[in-house]
């Protein structure tokens, strides 16, 4: 199993009309044994910019607390929040930074930008950005969950259509894995209000 | 997501004489240390070896007064994929003896037939039924012979003789145990948790089959490589009969329920201005 197996993890994020929901599996795991199940891969950078980290546990803290850093820095500077394209460029940026040494990490990043487009991108380890119109994944299970979102997904859906749709793509893509899974974390995000649910999965 | 790390490796072997030139300030490649080794394939091959997870399931089986208990997972795992969800671990080899499933599929069933059909031989040879030692040391002695060719099996034969129950533990390296208690695969510590806890020899058959499922519920929670369906057996005098199939997920739920959230701030309608 390589390293990005060793904790386990499913991201996946969507665009809908005007707003946007990003999923998360809840395991923490040592290989096969089930640590903990309530793990938070989903940070808030600000009200309309979320940040997801997929990989190794140990990583996606300590890249999350660094960019939080950077963010910070830029707020006071900038007397504004970050845009989600320029916060990407940031992420892309520290980890290439890593290139020889890198974060296993694949984070994925969703946001409400300009007259709140929603954006989302992933990118792989060392930083490439992947721009997407639709969906984004990553994780143990991004293969199911390819298959589930392009199956599932439609253009402009509403939140609550949205939130249906990533849910189900969630569940039955980590009922599909060992290594992901036990409940899920959802946020849909509109240019008015967050959404926060926890979905209750198969605890197998 | 598999990066090309192929940069990093010292086209050098790492022997005692070469450690002088990295050390005066030329190190070209990165800064992690390579373990100290002469043979590096093998230190990969027993990493590998480390890490690669034991047979991925839980099964369990245990003697208590009225009879043997034995209970086992349905998920099969390729890797980190579930390529399955409902596969039968428990095999039947006869109507009063049962064989569970641990480690390759296809070994475990073929090898299982092949024991009932020598079990029902023995019947018509000697015109009375095996005892459970001696199907389990047949089972045994044709394993032992495969030794060292890759079978993958760590099954349980549990069954009612003349002697009363009887459970023994066989593997595809060709050991053979005899005993009250055993759970074979990745989830067996979990489960053996459960089962070492809550064991009684004086059970009543009810309590006996809701420990063999606590058992399996907890090991799918724990272990990645087992989920599916508890299913539980029970081997009496009479023969085997299933007592029942639960699905893992509902089981979570009926032994944890979700309790309402308390609600700590209830947002309103703003009213339009």
């Amino acid at each position: 199993m390589s390293i990005f197996e060793y904790n386990g993890s499913a991201l996946v994020a969507m665009v809908g009309k005007n707003c946007f929901a990003i999923a998360s599996d809840r395991r923490l795991g040592v290989q096969l044994q089930t640590i903990a199940t309530d793990f938070q891969r989903i940070f808030k950078i600000h009200d309309k910019l979320f940040l997801g980290l997929s990989g190794l546990g140990s990583d996606t803290q300590t890249l999350y607390q660094r960019l939080v850093f950077r963010h910070k820095l830029y707020q006071l500077r900038e007397e504004r929040d970050m845009k989600p394209e320029t916060f990407a460029s940031l992420v892309s940026a520290m980890l290439y930074e890593k290139r020889f040494g890198p974060y296993f990490c694949q984070p994925v990043i969703a946001g409400l930008g300009e007259d709140d487009k929603p954006f989302i991108c992933t990118m792989d380890s060392i930083g490439a950005k992947e721009l997407a119109k639709d969906f984004v994944v990553a994780g143990t299970a991004s293969e199911s969950l390819y298959g589930a979102c392009e199956s599932m997904f439609k253009p402009d859906m509403d939140h609550e259509e949205l939130f249906e749709t990533i849910s189900q793509a969630l569940i039955s893509s980590v009922d599909r894995d060992c290594l992901s899974g036990w409940g899920g974390h959802v946020y849909v995000v509109t240019p008015t209000e967050v959404t926060e649910r926890i979905l209750k999965g198969r605890m197998d | 997501m598999k990066l090309d790390f192929s940069g990093l490796e010292s086209s050098a072997p790492l022997y005692g004489g070469n450690n002088e030139l990295l050390s005066d300030g030329f190190s070209a490649a990165p800064s992690f240390d390579l373990p100290v080794t002469s043979d590096f394939d093998d230190f990969q091959k027993n990493s590998i070896q480390m890490v690669k997870p034991a047979k991925g399931t839980t099964t369990l089986a245990f003697i208590f007064k009225d009879g043997v208990m034995v209970a086992a997972d349905s998920r099969a795992s390729m890797g980190g994929y579930i390529s399955s969800q409902s596969v039968k671990k428990i095999i039947e080899i006869n109507p009063y003896m049962l064989g569970t499933m641990a480690g390759g599929a296809a070994d475990c069933q073929f090898w299982h037939r092949n024991l009932g059909i020598k079990c029902r031989l023995h019947e018509l040879a000697n015109k009375r039924r095996i005892s459970v030692t001696g199907a389990s040391k047949l089972l045994a002695n044709i394993l032992y012979s495969y030794r060292g060719m890759g079978l993958s099996v760590g099954t349980m034969i549990a069954g009612w003789d003349e002697k009363g129950p009887g459970l023994y533990y066989v593997d595809s390296e060709g050991g053979r145990l005899k005993g009250t208690k055993f759970s074979v695969g990745s989830g067996s510590p979990y489960a053996y948790g459960v089962l070492d806890s809550g064991y009684k020899y004086d059970m009543t058959i009810d309590e006996a089959a809701e420990l063999a499922r606590r058992a399996i519920y907890h090991a799918t929670f724990r272990d990645g490589a087992s989920g599916g369906v508890a299913s539980v057996y029970h081997v009496g005098p009479t023969g085997w009969t299933k007592l029942s199939g639960d699905d893992v997920g509902e089981l979570h739920y009926s032994y944890y329920p979700v309790e309402p959230a308390v609600v700590e701030q209830e947002m309103t309608e703003a009213v339009a201005v």
